[in-house]
């Protein structure tokens, strides 16, 4: 396309009238009496009143504005404005939280409304196709993902917030909320760990002996079509007479429930991603690369070390990433049988219907899995295109 | 027919055992002993079984028909704006863990069958939402030119042509979806839906192993038989093509 | 007949076809010719409107191709191109039968049609009609690519270098099918390719085109007689150009014809009548004679060819 005729971005033209839509639809905030009991919800302009209403409304107008005309570096300035946005998004919420919070109550709380999380996913979403289009490269996405992540971590911490129903969630039970986080990440971490040690046995068992190729990614992915509550619970019969058998596995720890079922279940889903991509990579590495190696002398173990795997070890990583984001996850419904980690506010919400509760085990959960698939995604990226 | 073998054998042995479990009783005794109550008899076996099923199913069907939908709109000329928006959406979304997604279902819509049907719809499209992309996005452009060349109109070629060379894989992401929904459909129990998670969630809060394990074996012969339902459906369609080579 | 008129196709700021006037008469074999990019296959899609044309006027026998719908039009072009764009999902029969359907021919109409176009490009419609693409060989795809495109009974043909992805000799046996099923179908075609020995051989007129511009337009051996710029002259390859003269010609054109064919004794080495003057110089050269007898399709002798007379009238 040549720069004189720049046509209207609709993708951007039509999510910000959406999120504009929303914004003034749904409730912005609510304000409750207690935890448990739901409040009486604001809208955008009852929320924060005519100047947080109208903030709002003119960003979403400007982009709308920026996408149909063909301003000079348009992309650029939208990508620049909607980080900005999205950084100081929270201070609604302050805002919020300054008007309409009840002074005179202790337990009384602020909780984030549907219109705050549509128009926080809308301006991710706008933000997503802006860099898009001026093809962002994954530092500059990284950096501006670790700038928004600064900026709500800083309204976080301020006075102003602090009574935010899912901030005052986290203050009652900061130790546990940090337990929980070494607990997830120790479980879903020492999992992807241990089934990578396995999976590299096995994948190059079938790559040494072709016929155990079918029965043993035939029995992984048999595991895998378990769904993870059944595995769970199937695990807690033998696991538990296994206890009560020898005393010296009870001393360790494991027992029907806790983290040795879900360790073993967690093994067990690792192992068909991990298995069958570290296979692959290794099955992929072109024969003519090996047949070249041989030709300059080298022994079998120096192509393996030297040749298949630098080769092979993207298509690993990759199955890593997919292993580990699977992990997180099913770390997190392991709390119903009593492993720990953040899958344990969430139940625990949902039991008392405390919805912050459920949101400050979901939060982190999802932040994890996509903090992993950030971080492993880079290194594959590093590694391929060495 | 072979190939239907299989999955009726599953099914065979899924009824079978959902209409025996209350029978062996002794057995679930010997796994629990001390109480009396091993059998789960809040719902019967069967009613839960019908009810997991009815959800996936649904969001199953809602999620292709959306997702397939989308896939196509974001591939024709009027929507291919939206396709790399949409195909990040698609992947993205993907890594937000299930469990997540259903948890926050309950704040917007609260307890009940349909945070969970919504959960399950809103995850279960996007597997189908990539592969569909990834299907109609592989097809050599030569033969799309040529189907153009010959005369098809737009809608001919994407019936006759595109739709059925990405069928496999689009099939593909609706097996992958089905398979986790059914897993998140068992821990909609959480959240206040009936389905076989049911005893296994009473079973735990209880501490009684029986109910755990009636639960567990259920749901993974559920997910076994879908899996060999699948696996013989994509042996039935693929036959034509031998090889799946794409010229 | 097919008529372009200041047809123009930009690409952005990029001209990619400018400003060119050509005429296809009917029943003609008009080869657009030129290196990767001069285009010729811009041009060729634009007369199916698979792309829209920037400005200029396309005719079809005297009718504005926008007029009619798109598809329509396509409908009566077949369209053949280097990668065959065989459907992989459907037998070969079903893809030769593509057009039929959509013209909803009767189904006997249809299945009799992709039998006798199998036959007539070679394949077998017993085993081959049955088979899926990835069966095939490339010269075997690029038959039925052939077949579908005349499958309709068009009356224009549109191909672009169908032959370009196949080995030489494969090459070499389907531009002799073309030729032989020209002759009995004498469909217009538009053929584009970048290979001037492919163009020579099968053109009634050649169109050689360069930077979007149709340098010259004219019969092969025109081209080769008189090229209009050094550009032409360097794509016609200067060195041999008076075997690429006698290649266009046959024996039979130069031969001197006895009165009457004679019986001839078995084994007697000599030309056919179809050969071309440049392999009779060839055979000459080997065998180091000054004369050949030349035989019809019956073997029977039915003149001779002399060196002298190849040397001075053949080029």
């Amino acid at each position: 396309m040549p720069s004189s005729t720049m046509p209207p971005n609709r993708v951007l033209l039509a999510l910000a009238l959406a999120a504009l839509g929303l914004v003034w639809l749904l409730n912005l905030g609510v304000v409750q009496p207690n935890r448990i009991v739901s409040g009486t919800g604001y809208g955008l302009y009852g929320a924060t009143g005519w100047g947080g209403a109208i903030i709002v409304s003119s960003l979403l107008l400007m982009v709308c504005v920026l996408a149909a005309k063909p301003v000079h570096k348009r992309f650029l300035g939208l990508a620049a404005l909607l980080t900005a946005a999205l950084m100081a998004l929270p201070l609604l919420l302050e805002v919020f939280a300054l008007r309409r919070l009840p002074s005179d109550s202790a337990y009384a709380r602020i909780g984030i409304g549907a219109g705050f999380w549509c128009l926080a996913f809308f301006l991710a979403l706008m933000l997503l196709e802006a860099l898009g289009q001026i093809k962002a490269s994954r530092r500059l996405q990284l950096s501006i993902v670790l700038l928004i992540v600064a900026g709500w971590w800083f309204c976080a911490g301020r006075e102003g917030l602090s009574s935010l129903s899912l901030i005052r969630e986290y203050t009652n039970r900061a130790d546990q909320f940090s337990q929980a986080l070494t607990v997830h990440l120790s479980l879903s971490l020492g999992a992807v760990a241990i089934s990578a040690v396995l999976a590299f046995g096995l994948a190059l068992a079938m790559v040494r002996r072709e016929h155990w190729r079918r029965p043993l990614l035939g029995l992984v992915s048999f595991m895998q079509t378990i769904p993870s509550l059944a595995l769970f619970g199937l695990l807690i019969a033998p696991l538990g007479a296994l206890s009560a058998a020898f005393p010296v596995l009870q001393a360790l720890g494991i027992r029907g429930i806790g983290w040795a079922p879900a360790l073993l279940a967690l093994i067990a889903y690792s192992l068909l991603p991990m298995v069958r991509n570290t296979y692959v990579a290794l099955m992929e590495v072109p024969e003519a690369v090996v047949d070249a190696g041989r030709g300059m002398g080298m022994t079998e173990q120096q192509i393996f070390r030297q040749v298949k795997l630098p080769l092979a070890l993207p298509v690993i990583i990759e199955g890593v990433r997919i292993t580990t984001i699977q992990a997180i996850g099913l770390t997190a419904v392991a709390a119903l049988i009593g492993a720990g980690g953040f899958g344990t506010f969430i139940f625990q919400g949902l039991g008392q219907a405390a919805m912050d509760l459920v949101l400050l085990g979901a939060l982190p959960t999802v932040f994890l899995a996509l903090a992993a698939d950030a971080i492993l995604s880079a290194l594959r990226f590093q590694e391929t295109s060495k | 027919m072979r190939a239907w073998l299989a999955p009726v054998a599953w099914v065979v042995l899924l009824v079978a055992l959902a209409a025996l479990l209350p029978a062996m009783k002794p057995l679930f005794s010997w796994v629990q002993p001390g109480t009396n109550n091993v059998i789960y008899t809040r719902d019967s076996f069967y009613l839960l079984l019908q009810s997991h099923i009815w959800l996936v199913l649904m969001s199953a069907t809602i999620g292709t028909l959306v997702a397939v939908s989308a896939g196509i709109f974001v591939t024709r000329p009027a929507g291919r704006d939206f396709l790399p928006l949409v195909s990040q959406i698609a992947s993205i979304g993907q890594t937000v863990p299930p469990v997540a997604v259903l948890a926050l279902a309950v704040p917007v819509m609260g307890f009940g069958e349909k945070p969970t049907l919504f959960a399950l719809v809103l995850y279960g499209l996007l597997p189908i939402l990539r592969n569909t992309l990834a299907g109609l996005g592989g097809i050599n452009p030569a033969v799309l030119e040529s189907a153009r060349g010959m005369g098809m109109s737009s809608a001919q070629v994407l019936f006759k042509v595109e739709l059925p060379l990405a069928g496999r894989v689009i099939l593909a992401g609706i097996r992958t979806s089905v398979t986790i929904n059914i897993a998140t459909a068992a821990i909609g129990s959480t959240i206040g839906a009936r389905t076989l998670g049911d005893p296994v969630i009473a079973g735990l809060v209880n501490g009684n192993t029986a109910y755990v394990l009636q639960g567990a074996v259920l749901i993974g012969l559920l997910a076994l038989t879908t899996d060999s339902l699948f696996e013989a459906v994509e042996k039935v369609s693929g036959r034509a093509f031998l090889s799946s080579k794409q010229s | 007949m097919i008529e372009l008129k200041g047809v123009t196709r930009r690409f952005g700021d990029a001209v990619a076809v400018d400003d060119i006037d050509l005429t296809i008469e009917t029943g003609e074999v008009c080869v657009l010719v030129g290196s990767s990019g001069c285009g010729k296959s811009t041009t060729l899609r634009m007369i199916n409107r698979l792309l829209p044309r920037s400005s200029g006027d396309i005719l079809v026998d005297g009718e504005d191709i926008n007029k009619a719908d798109p598809e329509a039009l396509r409908l009566n072009m077949g369209y053949a191109i280097q990668s065959t764009g065989l459907f992989p999902h459907w037998t070969v029969a079903r893809n030769i039968g593509v057009v039929p359907n959509l013209l909803k021919w009767p189904a006997r109409k249809r299945d009799e049609r992709v039998n006798e176009l199998l036959t007539l490009l070679g394949l077998d419609p017993a085993t081959d009609a049955i088979k899926y693409p990835h069966q095939l060989s490339g010269g075997q795809a690029q038959r039925v690519g052939v077949a579908r495109a005349l499958a309709g009974d068009p009356n224009i043909l549109l191909m672009d270098e169908p032959f370009g992805a196949l080995d030489a000799i494969t090459r070499e046996n389907l531009q002799q099918e073309m030729l032989r099923i020209q002759r009995q179908l004498n469909k217009t075609t538009v053929f584009v390719t970048h290979d001037i020995d492919e163009a020579l051989k099968l053109a009634t007129r050649i169109a050689v085109m360069d930077q979007g511009k149709i340098i010259q337009h004219d019969t092969p051996e025109a081209i080769l007689r008189r090229p209009a710029s050094a550009f032409v002259e360097n794509l016609i390859g200067k060195g041999d150009r008076g075997l690429k003269l006698l290649a266009l010609r046959t024996v039979g054109d130069l031969m001197e014809r006895y009165p009457q064919p004679r019986k001839s004794e078995p084994c007697t080495d000599g030309l056919s009548e179809a050969d071309s003057l440049r392999f009779a110089l060839s055979v000459m050269v080997w065998q180091n004679s000054a004369e050949l007898p030349v035989f019809n399709g019956a073997r029977e002798e039915v003149g001779t060819v002399k060196r002298e007379q190849l040397l001075q009238g053949g080029a």
